[in-house]
C-alpha cells in the first residue's frame, strides 16, 4: 500500500508541490522559533550562580579628583569602612561598570597557545567580590593582598573559559595571552560561570582582573550585600551617607532583584512576540492544509467511490488519506531537515548542536501532529462518502 | 447465485420521494449472463448498485451465494465486494494519476497479496483484454475502448464470481462495443463468471442468456 500511495503522490507532484512548500516553510519557521525557545529554556534551567536577592548596586560618578594615588586609595578605603560598619551591610565590593543584569559590556579577545577566543567579558573587581556575590570558587583561589603587579598579571577565569581552553585539565598556573599576545596573564583561580544577563541568557566567557589604584579612577560601581529585609529607611540612610561623602557625585542605588526582572522582561518580550507570530503562522498553515485536504477529497470523490467499490472499507479510505498527508509531510520534513542541519554543521549562531537538534525534533513533531490533526476530519468525511453516490456523479 | 426478494428503493430528498425500485424479485443463476434494459431513469443503475452492495435497499432481501448481506458491517461488505464482485462502469472510473498496471492492481491492494503476485495477476488480466503492451500508459493516453478494457481487466483481476457492468459499451462506437462484448462473453463462457449487464443496446442484450426489462422501477419482463 505504501508503494502505491507513493506512486500516487509522485504522479501528482505538481498538485502536491504547493502543499509541500507550505509544510516546508512552516517547518523552517517553527525550527527558528523552537531553536530560540530551547536556547532560552536551556539557559533558564542553569543556576544563576550568584546571590542577587539581597544585593544592591551603587552607581556613582567619579567625583574625587586627585593626582595622588595614595590619597585616592585612602578616600575609597574610608568609604568602604564607613559602609561596612553599617549593621545592615554584610559585604561590599568595588567593581567595574559591567555589573549583573545591565547591558554594559566590556568584551575582547584572549588567546591560549595562539588559539584565539573571542567574546570574552572582562571584569574588574576587588578582593571581596566573590563574598559579596556568593560566587563559588571551583579551583585555585580569588585575589588577595599578595597579588601585586608582577610580570604575569594574576587573573581568575570562569568555568566557561576553563572548559573551552583546558577541558578537564587544570587551569591554575596556565598562562593566557591578551588580545595582542604581548602580555601573558597567569590563571590563579576558576569561578563558576554566572548568568550576568538574566535568567534566559547564556553565561558566556568571563575573565576577572583585580582592581588596582589605576582602576579606582574609572570604576563607578559598588556591590553591597545587605541583610535580608533591609529597610527603605536604611536605604535612605545609605544614600545620604554616600551623597554626603561624595559631594558633586550622582549616587544611585538599585536592587539586583529589580534589575533582574527588567532584563528578563526585555529578553522575554521578543520571545513572546516571535512565539505569537509562529503560533499565528501555524494556525494559518493548519487552515490552509485543512482547506487543501478538504478540496482534494471533493476532487477525488470518484476515486474514493471506486476504491470503496473494489474493496476499501470506510476506515481504509480515511487512513489512506491520512497516510498520504503524512507521506507528504515526511517528504517536506526531509527537505526541511536538510536545511536545518546546516545550522549546527556550519555553526551559524554559535549555539550547541543539542539545541538545534532538540528544536528540529520539536518542529518535526509539531508538523506531524498538525498534519495528522488536519487530515483527521477530512479523512472522516471521505470515509462517509456513499460509494453509489460518488460513482454516480461522474 | 444472486437472489433478490421484494426489493424496494426509495430516494428521499428534502422535497420529494422517488420510488426508484418497486418490489423487484430476481434470481440470477450461477454462470448466467443477464442483461437489464429499460428507459432512462427507470432504476437500472440503482438495481445494479444494490446487487453490488454499494447501496442498500429500503425494503427486501438480497442473498449472494446463499449468504444474507443485511447484517454485514462496512468492513465486511467491503471485503465481500473485494472477494466476490467485479464492477465495470460506463465512464470507466480509472484513476488518471496511476498507470494502467497500477489501476488494474487496485482491488488486489485490499487483499493479502505481495507486490509480485499483484504484478503477475494484473499482467495476466491485461493480457486477457489484449492490452499487455500498454501497461505503462496513463489512462488519459488511451482511447475509450482501451480504457474500458483496462476497467474490465481491473474487474477480473481478483477472479470474482460475479461481474456487474453498468452500460459498459455506452460510451463506445459499435465496433468497440462489440469488442468489449466479446470479452465479456468469453469471460462468461470460459471462466463461468456470472455477469449482469445494464445496456441500452438491443443487439448487445440479445447476445446474453436472459433479458430483464424495467419500467419505472418495476420489472416488466
Ligand atoms: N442519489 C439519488 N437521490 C435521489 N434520487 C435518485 C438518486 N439516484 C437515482 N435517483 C433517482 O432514481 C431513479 C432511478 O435512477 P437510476 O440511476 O437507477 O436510473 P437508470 O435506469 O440507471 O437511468 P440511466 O439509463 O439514465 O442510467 C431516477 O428517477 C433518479 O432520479
Ligand atoms: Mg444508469
Amino acid at each position: 500500500m505504501f508503494k502505491h500511495l507513493f506512486k500516487l503522490i509522485w504522479n501528482k507532484k505538481k498538485q502536491n508541490f504547493l502543499l509541500m512548500s507550505e509544510m516546508l516553510f512552516s517547518f523552517l519557521v517553527l525550527f527558528a522559533v523552537f531553536t530560540l525557545l530551547v536556547y532560552y529554556y536551556d539557559n533558564y534551567k542553569k543556576p544563576m550562580g550568584f546571590e542577587y536577592q539581597n544585593v544592591w548596586v551603587i552607581s556613582y560618578n567619579n567625583a574625587y579628583q586627585t593626582k595622588s594615588t595614595d590619597s585616592l586609595n585612602t578616600y575609597y578605603e574610608i568609604l568602604r569602612q564607613n559602609i561596612k560598619a553599617m549593621p545592615e551591610v554584610r559585604e561590599l565590593s568595588f567593581c567595574s561598570f559591567n555589573t549583573p543584569f545591565t547591558n554594559n559590556m566590556s568584551q575582547g579577545r584572549i588567546s591560549y597557545h595562539k588559539k584565539p577566543l573571542d567574546h570574552v567579558n572582562f571584569y574588574t573587581a576587588d578582593e571581596s567580590f566573590p563574598a559579596t556575590m556568593n560566587m563559588q570558587i571551583l579551583e585555585g583561589r580569588w585575589f588577595n593582598k599578595t597579588d601585586v603587579a608582577t610580570k604575569n598579571k594574576p587573573i581568575v577565569i570562569n568555568s566557561d573559559i576553563k572548559e573551552q581552553l583546558f577541558g578537564k585539565g587544570a587551569a591554575v598556573g596556565q598562562l593566557i595571552s591578551n588580545y595582542d599576545e604581548k602580555e601573558k596573564m597567569r590563571v590563579i583561580g576558576v569561578v563558576q560561570s554566572i548568568k550576568m544577563k538574566g535568567d534566559y541568557a547564556a553565561t558566556g566567557y568571563g575573565l576577572y582582573q583585580k582592581t588596582d589604584t589605576g582602576s579606582l579612577r574609572w570604576m563607578g560601581k559598588i556591590m553591597v550585600q545587605v541583610v535580608p529585609g533591609a529597610s527603605a529607611a536604611f536605604e535612605g540612610h545609605l544614600y545620604k551617607t554616600l551623597a554626603n561623602y561624595m559631594k558633586n557625585s550622582n549616587v544611585e542605588i538599585e536592587h539586583l532583584t529589580n534589575k533582574r526582572t527588567s532584563i528578563n522582561y526585555f529578553t522575554l518580550v521578543p520571545m513572546i512576540v516571535l512565539s505569537i507570530v509562529g503560533g499565528f503562522l501555524a494556525i494559518n498553515v493548519a487552515l490552509g492544509l485543512f482547506g487543501v485536504l478538504w478540496y482534494n477529497i471533493n476532487q477525488r470523490r470518484g476515486e474514493i467511490g471506486l476504491r470503496r467499490a473494489v474493496g476499501a472499507s470506510g476506515g481504509a479510505v480515511s487512513s489512506q488519506l491520512i497516510y498520504e498527508s503524512m507521506i507528504l509531510a515526511t517528504l517536506s520534513l526531509i527537505v526541511g531537515s536538510f536545511f536545518a542541519v546546516q545550522f549546527p554543521l556550519l555553526n551559524v549562531f554559535d549555539l550547541s548542536a543539542g539545541i538545534y537538534i532538540s528544536a528540529m525534533l520539536l518542529a518535526i513533531t509539531f508538523i506531524y501532529a498538525l498534519v495528522f490533526l488536519c487530515s483527521l476530519y477530512p479523512g472522516r468525511q471521505a470515509a462517509a462518502i456513499y460509494p453509489a453516490v460518488a460513482l454516480h456523479e461522474e | 447465485m444472486i437472489r433478490l426478494q421484494n426489493i424496494e428503493k426509495v430516494y428521499r430528498t428534502d422535497t420529494i420521494e422517488t420510488l426508484a425500485l418497486n418490489s423487484i424479485s430476481l434470481d440470477v443463476a450461477k454462470g448466467e449472463f443477464l442483461s437489464i434494459m429499460g428507459p432512462s431513469g427507470c432504476g437500472k443503475s440503482t438495481l445494479l448498485n444494490i446487487m453490488g452492495l454499494l447501496d442498500t435497499p429500503s425494503k427486501g432481501d438480497i442473498k449472494i451465494s446463499d449468504q444474507k448481506t443485511d447484517h454485514l458491517s462496512d468492513k465486511q461488505l467491503a471485503q465481500f465486494r473485494n472477494q466476490k464482485l467485479g464492477f465495470i462502469f460506463q465512464s470507466y472510473h480509472l484513476i488518471n494519476d496511476l498507470q494502467v498496471l497500477d489501476n488494474v492492481e487496485l482491488p488486489l491492494l485490499y487483499r493479502n497479496t505481495t507486490a509480485k503476485e499483484r504484478k503477475m495477476l494484473a499482467t495476466e488480466a491485461l493480457e486477457k483484454v489484449g492490452l499487455s503492451n500498454r501497461i505503462k500508459h496513463f489512462p488519459t493516453q488511451l482511447s475509450g475502448g482501451q480504457r474500458q478494457r483496462v476497467a474490465i481487466a481491473r474487474a477480473i483481476v481478483g477472479r470474482p464470481e460475479i461481474i456487474l457492468a453498468d452500460e459498459p459499451t455506452g460510451n463506445l462506437d459499435s465496433a468497440m462495443g462489440n469488442e468489449i462484448m466479446d470479452i465479456l462473453i468469453n469471460l462468461n463462457r470460459n471462466e463461468g463468471t456470472t455477469i449482469i449487464m445494464v445496456t441500452h443496446d438491443e443487439n448487445m442484450a440479445h447476445k446474453t442468456h436472459r433479458l430483464v426489462r424495467l419500467f419505472d422501477g418495476s420489472q416488466v419482463q
